[in-house]
C-alpha cells in the first residue's frame, strides 16, 4: 500500500507544475525518510502482498587438461548457459507457495569423448529441474514449516526429490533454528565408454542412487552489528556413486581401459560457520568458513569473503574471494597409475588433492520503491523491478582448471 | 566382530576429524553464546540489510552448484551436496 502511494505520488509529479513539483518533491521525500527509517517493516507489509519472480541467467565455461572421460588426461573444454525463474506466491499473510524452475544447456568436449577420442566442444545435452514448495508461518510468527517436492531430468538420468523444512525462533529474533531434510531419487541410464560396450566386458551393479541430506542451522545476533550461523549436514549417499563412462587406465601392462568403480555408500559430513559484520555505514564484511570430511577420505577447508562497499542504502558492489583446499579421495591416482588390484579407483580429478582460488565482482542494486513500475496492459496490475543483481568470477584449481562465470539476475514484484 | 583395518582406519580418520571439529568450533560458539546482546527491534538496522542476510545470495546458487560438481567437498553452504544431478 505504501509502495503503491508513493509510485502514485511520483508519476503524479509529471502533470505538475515547478512550484507544485517542488512541494511534492519534499512531501514525497519525507514519506521516503519515513519509510527509509522502518524499511524492514514496510519490506514485510508488502512482500505479504506481492507475487515475487526472480529471473537468473548465467554463462560458465572451463577449461583444463584432466577430464575423466579420458582417464585424467585430455581436454575438460565445458560451456554452460543456464536460467532459473524463482516465483514466490504468498497464498495469505501465513502461507506461500513457491516454483523453482531451472533449465541449463551444455557443450562438453568430456561428454563427447566417450564416443571418441577427437577432442571437440561439441557434445550438447539439456538440464531441466522443476522444484515446488510449500511454506506455512505459524500464528505467533516465529515458527514455520514446508515441504518440496521437485524432478530433474537429463539425457541420462532423471531424478526425484523430496523434502521438508522447520524453522523456530526466539521471541526476540535473535537466535534461530532451521532444520532441513531432503531426500533425491536418481535413476541413470548406465553409458559405457565406446570400446567397453561389448556384452560382458563391464557391469555396475545398479543404475540408482539415493542421497538423502539432513541439516541444522542455528543463527544467532551478537550485537546490533553482527550476526553468525553455524550449519551442520550429513548426506548419506547410496547406490552408483561412480560415473560409468568415466575411463580409467592400469599400468602399462594393461592397454584397454576399465570403467571408474567406486563404493555404493559415502558419508558426507561438512560443517561450516558464517559470520556477517555491519563495519560501518558504507562497509558489510561477510565471511565464511566450511570444514569437510567423507567416507571417501577427502578432508576440505574452505575460506569465502566478500566485502559489500555501500555507495547508498540500496546500492552496493562487492568484491570476493573464495580459497579450497581438499585432499584426495583414496581411489584417486593419476593417468595409468592404478594398480589392477585395486578394488575401486578413480582418475576424476574433482576427487583429486588441490587448492583452488575464485575471486570476482558483483553488484547490488535494490531501491526500496523498485527500479520502475510498468503495466503489460492498461488494465492490467503494475510492476515493479525491484532489483538487479550482477556478479562475475574467475575460478583456477591447482591442477590446471580454469573457469570464469557471469551471472544477471533481476526481480519483479506484482 | 573384528573389523578390517580399512574401516578401522576411517573410523580413525573420522574421529580425528571430529576432535577437530569440537577443538575448533566449540570455544568459538562459547565466545559467541558469551559475548550475546540483547538487540531490540529499533537497533535492528544494520541487522536488517540485504547484505547481512545469513544466507548465499540468491544469484550465489548457481555457483554454489558447480563448486559441487568441481569440488569433492560440498554442503554446508545452502547449495547442492550430491544427488540429483548426473555428477557425485
Amino acid at each position: 500500500m505504501w509502495l503503491q502511494l508513493i509510485q502514485g505520488r511520483m508519476s503524479n509529479l509529471g502533470h505538475s507544475n515547478h512550484s507544485t513539483n517542488w512541494r511534492r518533491w519534499l512531501r514525497c521525500l519525507c514519506v521516503l525518510g519515513t519509510l527509509f527509517a522502518g524499511k524492514q517493516s514496510l519490506y514485510a507489509q508488502s512482500s505479504e502482498e506481492a507475487v515475487d519472480i526472480d529471473f537468473l541467467f548465467h554463462y560458465y565455461e572451463q577449461d583444463g587438461n584432466h577430464s575423466a572421460v579420458t582417464g585424467g588426461i585430455g581436454t575438460e573444454e565445458l560451456s554452460d548457459i543456464a536460467s532459473n525463474i524463482i516465483v514466490n506466491i504468498p497464498l495469505d499473510s501465513v502461507r506461500r507457495f513457491g516454483i523453482h524452475t531451472h533449465v541449463n544447456h551444455y557443450s562438453s568436449a568430456s561428454t563427447d569423448n566417450i564416443d571418441s577420442y577427437i577432442s571437440s566442444a561439441s557434445s550438447v545435452d539439456n538440464h531441466f529441474t522443476l522444484n515446488l514448495e510449500y511454506e506455512k508461518t505459524f500464528s505467533d510468527g516465529h515458527q514455520s514449516l514446508g515441504g518440496n517436492v521437485g524432478g530433474g531430468l537429463e539425457s541420462d538420468y532423471i531424478s526425484t526429490s523430496f523434502g521438508a523444512s522447520w524453522w523456530r525462533e526466539n521471541a526476540e529474533s535473535s537466535r534461530s533454528l532451521t532444520v532441513t531434510a531432503k531426500a533425491y531419487l536418481d535413476t541413470w541410464i548406465v553409458i559405457f565408454p565406446e570400446e567397453l560396450r561389448a556384452p560382458g566386458l563391464v557391469s555396475v551393479p545398479t543404475n540408482k542412487r539415493r542421497s538423502f541430506h539432513v541439516s541444522a542451522s542455528w543463527a544467532q545476533v551478537v550485537n546490533p552489528r553482527l550476526q553468525t550461523a553455524l550449519t551442520l549436514e550429513t548426506v548419506f549417499q547410496q547406490g552408483l556413486l561412480s560415473t560409468p563412462f568415466h575411463r580409467v587406465y592400469f599400468g602399462d601392462l594393461v592397454e584397454l581401459p576399465t570403467i571408474e568403480r567406486l563404493p555404493m555408500m559415502r558419508w558426507k559430513i561438512p560443517l561450516g560457520i558464517r559470520a556477517h559484520y555491519f563495519a560501518n555505514d558504507w562497509l558489510v564484511l561477510r565471511g565464511s568458513y566450511r570444514m569437510y570430511w567423507d567416507s571417501f577420505s577427502i578432508f576440505g577447508q574452505t575460506l569465502s569473503a566478500d566485502i559489500p562497499i555501500k555507495f547508498s542504502p540500496f546500492f552496493s558492489v562487492y568484491p570476493f574471494y573464495r580459497f579450497h583446499f581438499q585432499t584426495a579421495a583414496r581411489y584417486f591416482a593419476p593417468h595409468g597409475e592404478h594398480l589392477e588390484t585395486a578394488e575401486f579407483y578413480s582418475s576424476d580429478y574433482d576427487l583429486s588433492g588441490f587448492v583452488s582460488h575464485k575471486f570476482g565482482l558483483g553488484l547490488n542494486y535494490a531501491p526500496l520503491n523498485g527500479i520502475f513500475s510498468f503495466r503489460t496492459s492498461p488494465q492490467g496490475a503494475t510492476n515493479t523491478l525491484r532489483q538487479l543483481n550482477m556478479r562475475g568470477g574467475y575460478y583456477l584449481r591447482s591442477d590446471g582448471l580454469r573457469a570464469w562465470t557471469v551471472s544477471l539476475g533481476f526481480g519483479i514484484r506484482r | 566382530m573384528k573389523m578390517s583395518q580399512p574401516t578401522t582406519n576411517r573410523f580413525r580418520i573420522a574421529f580425528t576429524y571430529l576432535k577437530q571439529l569440537c577443538l575448533l568450533f566449540l570455544p568459538l560458539c562459547l565466545l559467541v553464546l558469551a559475548s550475546c546482546q540483547t538487540v531490540r527491534p529499533y537497533e535492528r538496522m544494520y541487522l536488517n540489510d540485504a547484505d547481512m542476510a545469513l544466507k548465499l545470495r540468491q544469484i550465489e546458487g548457481y555457483e554454489t552448484n558447480i563448486h559441487a560438481y568441481r569440488e569433492g567437498a560440498a554442503g554446508a553452504n545452502g547449495g547442492k551436496a550430491g544427488g540429483g544431478c548426473g555428477c557425485n
